[in-house]
């Protein structure tokens, strides 16, 4: 699953390692009002139904948010260039998320032995989400989120994606001529600067349960907070050429949030050097159609640092994970019906020498693959709803994938698969009522007693319910 | 399958590019580079939906090419003053107006008024030659005239009757609802087109993309 923000919660070696599974708090956003208050347009010029873009959003962003239709502060030098253009009115929003989760078996009890979790949480927020996102300057533009996380009680800074775009065009406006976007970005989550819905930080589902049961493992590029969300700091260069072609690379390196500073052995998964992330795609557009095919990876080497109780320094040998996907989008945005077709496939080979050393991993060569397949459908952008299916297989290994109640595998795989169904009601473009049901076949390697502690893959099936708000 | 124009994408600045010349063309010698620039951004802004020819991609946007300059004016003035009300036009209009100065509207109508109009694309010929005698003959049975009195014979348009020919379908018949039901205020058409059945509607749009 996507954009999950991994909270240990056990003390068992194979969960500190960094592998098990969590319980995980989703970092939604990114449909945000400011940008409507920039630009005097409505949600539905950038989004399907929020946070998917349109062909538009996808324009407005790759430009660096700065497109705006209100009254700004300017400044000039002596020589007429401008030193300032401020928006007069800050583009600042609000989210707000009210989730109630229902697992298909309750959870255990977290203190008590044998005892069960209440069946049924209501979460009240989920998260609250400030926004600063907008122009900065002439081509300098932000989005900056800080949450509000309801299951930590906690507030902190979120994705943020801050970028400086320029554009070229030449040859004329006749059908000659070409355009070109170069642009910088400086952003603290692998793919959060990216256009499409079929890259990890802005895929399906947009917003999942943050209480219930999530995979043991995902591949690092889509592991979201539970990986480099947050917890990285990237500088890339973009081009976006003639309305089809898009090609970066950004160099991504550790910004982990509190603890020991410098980063030390007191820190997790820390990236030794830098780690390249790249990306490709291309674009066409017909009548009220586009189709994108792409593909992106990621390499990063990584210490273990911290493992349990266990500190090892981030020197010497490290883990590497290698991450190539190919990804394919379709919309079709009609006047009354809208539809989305999402293809995300993605294959991470790891090489755990580090790991394997400090006795945290079996196996020096693993493996993952994830496959999610998504159709949406909208009428009138007021209600809708979501068919997805998703899955991720790998390699055993007995150290990273052990048995554990809820969170282990008992046959010592990761895999997991299954399917999800939504139906959203939106009765305004900034409000979305969410029903979402997620059905597992398999999870954490099989379908019965998949934990070794008795629990079935369909305990984990989750119902869940979620009021949202941007405004 | 009408492929994707090249639309350029320069949303790097405001549309509010106020002080630019009454100018069409952004590289005439009377004004300055700075204005230069100014126009061409403003022109690029538009270009991302309307295409920097004026032909855009999808339908939902109109091709603004060859269209009657004066027409182009007296609308972006309605969106910026809000009196143009249309689902789209509040969508994305109001926003994209509301900082034009009456120089940069007048600029920009000239500047998409001169680029080459977009070729007619073939349909179902039926229901073309149906829109066509629509057009030119109008209903009389139910006092519709004909739309080639205002908009011309070859539907190329004339000041603030706009141009038809070769406009997006699904655009025109979005314009004739909206205008039919009063979403859009059009107070000629109002009353034009009050007894225009939807099948009527379909007919002439077809036709009116053909050309």
């Amino acid at each position: 699953m996507t954009r999950m923000r991994q909270i240990w919660s056990s003390t068992s070696l194979l969960q500190w390692l960094g592998f098990g599974l969590c319980v995980s708090v989703t970092t939604p956003g990114w449909a945000v009002p400011s940008f409507a208050r920039q630009t005097g347009m409505a949600c539905a010029a950038c989004h399907t139904v929020f946070p998917e873009l349109t062909p538009f959003g996808r324009e407005f962003k790759l430009n660096g948010y700065v497109l705006d239709n209100i009254k700004q502060v300017t400044g000039i030098d002596t020589s007429a260039h401008q030193t300032l253009a401020l928006n007069s009115v800050p583009p600042i929003s609000l989210m707000a998320q009210i989730s109630y989760t229902h697992t298909g078996a309750a959870l255990p009890d977290s203190a008590l032995n044998g005892a069960l979790a209440k069946d049924g949480d209501l979460l009240f927020p989920q998260q609250v989400s400030f926004f600063y996102a907008g122009k900065i300057a002439d081509g300098l533009g932000a989005f900056i989120q800080l949450t509000y996380d309801g299951v930590g009680d906690s507030f902190g800074f979120d994705n943020t994606d801050i970028r400086y775009a320029h554009h070229w065009s030449f040859g004329g406006s006749n059908d000659n001529s070409h355009t070109m976007i170069v642009g910088v970005t400086l952003n603290n989550n692998p793919t959060v600067q990216d256009v499409w819905n079929t890259t990890p930080a802005w895929g399906v589902p947009y917003s999942n349960s943050s209480v219930a049961p999530s995979a043991i493992t995902s591949t690092k590029i889509d592991s979201g907070a539970g990986g480099f969300g947050q917890s990285v700091g990237g500088l890339g260069v973009y081009l976006w050429l003639d309305d089809h072609f898009y090609a970066e690379i950004t160099d991504y390196t550790s910004a982990i949030r509190g603890g020991a500073h410098p980063l030390d052995s007191t820190q997790s998964n820390v990236v030794s050097g830098s780690a390249p992330y790249w990306r490709v795609a291309y674009e066409q557009r017909w009548e009220r159609n586009s189709l994108s095919v792409g593909a992106f990876g990621l390499s990063a080497n990584l210490h273990p640092g911290l493992q349990g109780a266990i500190n090892t320094a981030l020197a010497g040998v490290t883990d590497r994970f290698r991450d190539t996907a190919a990804d394919v989008q379709y919309q079709f945005i009609g006047e009354d019906h809208l539809f989305t077709f999402l293809g995300t496939y993605i294959s991470e080979h790891q090489t755990l020498n580090a790991s394997v050393l400090d006795g945290f991993a079996a196996n020096t060569d693993n493996n993952l693959k994830t496959l999610k397949l998504t159709g949406e459908y909208y009428y009138q952008r007021r209600i809708g709803g979501t068919i997805g299916y998703f899955s991720t297989t790998g390699g055993s290994d007995p150290l990273l994938y052990a048995p554990a109640p809820v969170t282990g595998s008992a046959n010592s795989k990761p895999d997991i698969n299954g399917y999800l169904l939504e139906v959203n009601y939106l009765p305004w473009l900034n409000t979305k009522l969410q029903a979402q049901y997620v059905g597992y076949q398999k999870f954490n390697g099989q379908s019965t007693n998949y934990d070794g502690s008795g629990r079935n893959a369909s305990d984990n099936n989750t119902m869940y319910l979620l009021v949202w708000l941007n405004f | 399958m009408k492929f994707s124009y090249v639309v350029t994408i320069a949303m790097s600045t405001s549309v509010c590019v106020g002080g630019i010349a009454h100018s069409a063309d952004p590289t005439a010698d009377t004004i300055t580079d700075a204005q230069k620039a100014a126009i061409q951004k403003t022109i690029q802004t538009c270009g991302v939906c309307h295409g920097v020819n004026g032909r855009s991609v999808a339908p939902t946007f109109p091709n603004l090419a060859a269209q009657q300059a004066p027409y182009i004016e007296l609308q972006l003035k309605a969106f910026k003053d809000q009196s143009r009300a249309d689902p789209d036009a509040q969508a994305y209009m109001w926003g994209m107006a509301s900082q034009l100065s009456d120089a940069n509207i007048s600029a920009l109508a000239s500047y998409f008024a001169a680029q080459p109009a977009a070729p007619g694309r073939g349909g179902n010929s039926a229901l073309i030659a149906q829109g066509k005698h629509l057009f030119e003959e109008g209903v009389p049975a139910r006092q519709i005239p004909p739309c080639a009195t205002c908009h011309g014979a070859h539907a190329a348009g004339l000041a603030v009757f706009p141009r038809l020919a070769g406009q997006h379908a699904p655009y025109l018949l979005k314009q004739l609802l909206v205008i039919q039901s009063v979403l859009r205020t059009a107070p000629v058409m109002h009353g034009v087109i009050k007894d225009l059945t939807k099948d009527q509607m379909q007919a002439v749009v077809a036709y009116l993309e053909s050309i």
